[in-house]
């Protein structure tokens, strides 16, 4: 797997299951957590087979992020244009959550293929919830023009009290994101991983001339003057993609706005992969090592080894002996 | 720290045959898959060069990065048939992890791929096996801290989990027998007071395996009209649907015979070759199946030893004290106990065996002395299937669990040590 799919596998196996067995009420309520801090719950109940409840809590947004009414702006628009009648937003939504949709089975097309692209559809609903900014600016660049009442940089979120900026123009529009990470050695693993990431971009021999052109700047790029300083504390540096209409065609702009906006959990998996990948390197070098000793090693230290491999420490029928006399003799006095 | 304790713990069970893997809270894993890893071999076999750009290159131009091209589950399975590429791994054999490598790509789709969260941001409650080497607690401490970054992780024992998949729905108890038939093997694990009972834990080389091929032979002999590469396929499901636990073969067979248009049931399936219908009776095997469990000699003339008088031998050779509580409170768990009335038949069983043992004993001390009878109580709830995920949820989603947690600050401080050691907490009682 090198990237990560739109849809939910758990949400869309629990619709697939439940599609099944419709005449069969379910008691069922679970939650998960997704990455970036999204959650899902998931309700049905044995009086109403046909109904189903999702609830979907999003990222707390950062200052300055485009939120209404606790979405992210568009969102509820988008929703309506991806499921239309089959999906009904309940106000308020369930306690401790953004959004609750009412899945209604039977309002379902019968075509089965319709069918299973909407479930589709549903099971990437993060993908329609959070990419919904993302995507009204796209558009916008798709047909070259700039959306009304837009500013020069927007903000917008995609990790808890993190935002990734861009910069819409008729002709292109720059996504800077500023990247963080916890732990030293991530960061570490990041950042080459970043630089890396631009020089395969830049090497033309790997036949990536129409991908967005892509840059690494340790420093905060000038488009961001504007921005608070807390908002650019990044300890991977700054990547930026240019992104040309060509790339946000009817048919690639789903994929490209799923991709931007999990651009961040695409590099901290690459980073836990390769860090995976060292391990299994360094755990063969081991036991090549290992090897080469045991190949060194004089016949009788071989005897030796089995009996050893044991996980205790073993002590020898004398020494235990010694040490429980001594201990006897010792609580004696 | 404080902001993963917030959210639901990641429960991972890894078993031999499947993996459960969901969050704690739930009453049902998200996901079971069977524990297998699809590798692509010209990845294993990559020759070593020098030059690390031209290594880059080549695996770039072969198409993908060949260690991020590899599947776990139904998916692997799926490949391996249809691509002679990828070379099926199974990680774990015998409740034991054998392949390091495997189990951490393993891993890695479990919780990127399946569970799709964030390692950073989530507790992980792993589970083994009560044979489990503590090197191997050490290991997985050390995959788990450095290749996922997990704020806290706890490695809990299988047979204790599934002990504690029963306490929510009756009381706290933390004293008991656990019966644990899986697909590769069965254990018999004594626990008292959350510790296993390390010297006592007694293995039976029958399983649920055993049982389908015993149905497939079965089958096989009276000649049905099965093809044979889908007889094993059947033999399972016949075996998952069909099977009962009889209390006596002998009336058993007698049911049968007098009313067989009650008691033998129609197979219907389509032959995978030619796509041709096909149909089958299903008779005798319904009970035969199960009763392997507690007349091993009608399978195999190696191992005679019925499944109750191994759990009488395990309580037998527990310390003396407990063995009125472990009598009291057998649990069962594992996908081959679900067959119907499987508790009923092995209470009645065991019963008969202690009953037998009290008299003798009265009748050797002729002083007239009564002892208080024996309980014997065979527990059996709804959940056995995944008992130990089950367990694990409920645990996890206790407060003291964050507690008894190794963080990733500890792992910092001690090393993979810490991990061979993990507390039975409060939330246990």
């Amino acid at each position: 797997m090198i990237l990560l799919q739109s849809h939910s596998k758990y949400l869309l196996q629990l619709l697939t299951n439940r599609l099944q067995n419709l005449d069969k009420g379910v008691e069922l309520d679970c939650q998960w957590i997704e990455f970036d801090d999204v959650r899902f719950n998931v309700q049905t109940s044995m009086k109403n087979p046909l109904i189903l409840l999702l609830s979907v809590s999003l990222p707390t947004p950062p200052p300055g992020a485009m939120f209404v009414g606790g979405l992210p702006s568009g969102s509820i628009e988008a929703i309506k244009a991806a499921y239309g009648t089959v999906v009904k937003m309940l106000d308020p939504p369930k306690d401790g959550y953004n959004l609750t949709l009412r899945l209604n089975f039977s309002k379902l097309s019968p075509d089965e293929e319709t069918r299973q692209a909407l479930l589709m559809k549903v099971a990437s609903v993060r993908e329609v919830v959070l990419g919904a900014p993302l995507r009204v600016i796209l558009k916008h660049l798709a047909s070259r023009s700039l959306a009304p009442d837009m500013d020069q940089l927007v903000a917008l979120v995609h990790r808890p009290n993190e935002a990734f900026f861009l910069i819409p123009q008729t002709e292109k529009v720059t996504v800077i994101y500023p990247m963080r990470f916890k732990d030293s050695t991530d960061t570490c693993l990041a950042t080459s991983f970043l630089q890396e990431f631009v020089e395969a971009r830049r090497s033309a021999s790997a036949g990536l001339n129409n991908a967005p052109s892509c840059l690494w700047s340790p420093s905060p790029p000038e488009e961001l003057a504007g921005v608070p300083a807390e908002a650019l504390s990044a300890n991977a540096g700054f990547v930026s993609f240019v992104i040309f209409p060509r790339h946000v065609d009817s048919k690639k702009i789903d994929r490209t706005v799923w991709l931007l906006s999990t651009f961040h959990a695409y590099v901290s998996y690459h980073v836990k992969c390769s860090e995976g990948f060292m391990h299994t390197r360094m755990r063969r070098r081991v036991e090549s090592l290992i090897e080469a000793l045991d190949r060194a090693k004089s016949d009788p230290e071989k005897t030796k080894k089995v009996g050893t491999k044991t996980s205790f420490k073993r002590l020898s029928l004398k020494d235990s002996r010694s040490n429980s006399n001594s201990k006897a003799s010792a609580s004696w006095r | 720290m404080d902001a993963s304790s917030y959210r639901p713990a990641v429960v991972i069970d890894n078993g031999t045959g499947y993996t459960k893997m969901g969050f704690s809270g739930n009453v049902e894993p998200c996901f079971i898959v069977p524990t297998t890893v699809a590798v692509n071999d010209s990845f294993v076999n990559q020759p070593r060069t020098s030059n690390k750009s031209s290594n880059w290159l080549t695996q770039y131009n072969a198409g993908v990065m060949a260690d991020l091209d590899f599947f776990i589950g139904d998916e692997a399975l799926a490949r391996s048939k249809s691509s002679s590429t990828y070379s099926l791994n199974y990680p774990i054999k015998n409740g034991q992890v054998e392949n390091w490598d495997a189990m951490e790509r393993f891993w890695q789709h479990c919780i990127f791929n399946y569970l799709r969260c964030d390692p950073e941001d989530h507790h992980f409650l792993l589970t083994e096996s009560p044979l489990t080497p503590p090197e191997s607690r050490e290991y997985t401490g050390e995959i788990m801290f450095e290749t996922f970054n997990v704020p806290g992780l706890y490695i809990a024992v299988q047979p204790v989990l599934a002990l504690a998949a029963g306490y929510t729905t009756s009381k706290c108890e933390m004293t008991g027998v656990v019966v644990d038939v899986g697909d590769g093997g069965t254990h018999v694990v004594p626990v008292a007071e959350g510790y296993v009972i390390g010297s006592s834990i007694k293995s039976i080389p029958i399983s649920g395996k055993d049982v389908t091929l015993f149905v497939q032979q079965l089958m096989r002999e009276r000649g049905e009209n099965v093809p044979p590469e889908d007889s094993f396929e059947v033999a399972r499901q016949v075996k998952e649907m069909y099977c009962y636990t009889s209390s006596d073969i002998v009336k058993e067979y007698n049911k049968h015979d007098k009313e067989p248009s009650k008691y033998i049931k129609q197979w219907r399936g389509i032959k995978p070759k030619t796509g041709a219908p096909y149909s089958c009776d299903i008779g005798y095997e319904r009970f035969l199946g199960p009763e392997v469990f507690f007349n091993p000699e009608i399978y195999n003339s190696d191992y005679t030893t019925p499944l109750p008088a191994v759990i009488d031998k395990c309580i037998q050779s527990a310390p003396i004290d407990t063995r009125r509580a472990l009598y009291k409170n057998i649990v069962l768990s594992g996908g081959s106990t679900m067959f119907k009335d499987f508790h009923r038949r092995l209470q009645r069983d065991i019963k008969k065996i202690v009953d037998a043992r009290v008299l003798a004993s009265e009748a050797r001390l002729t002083g007239g002395m009564k002892s208080q009878p024996v309980e014997v109580n065979v527990v059996s709830h709804p959940i056995q299937r995944y008992a130990v995920w089950f367990g694990g949820s409920v645990l996890a989603s206790t407060p003291e669990f964050f507690g008894a947690c190794h963080t990733k600050a500890e792992y910092e401080e001690y090393g993979a040590s810490i991990c061979r050691t993990n507390p039975v907490f409060k939330g246990m009682y």
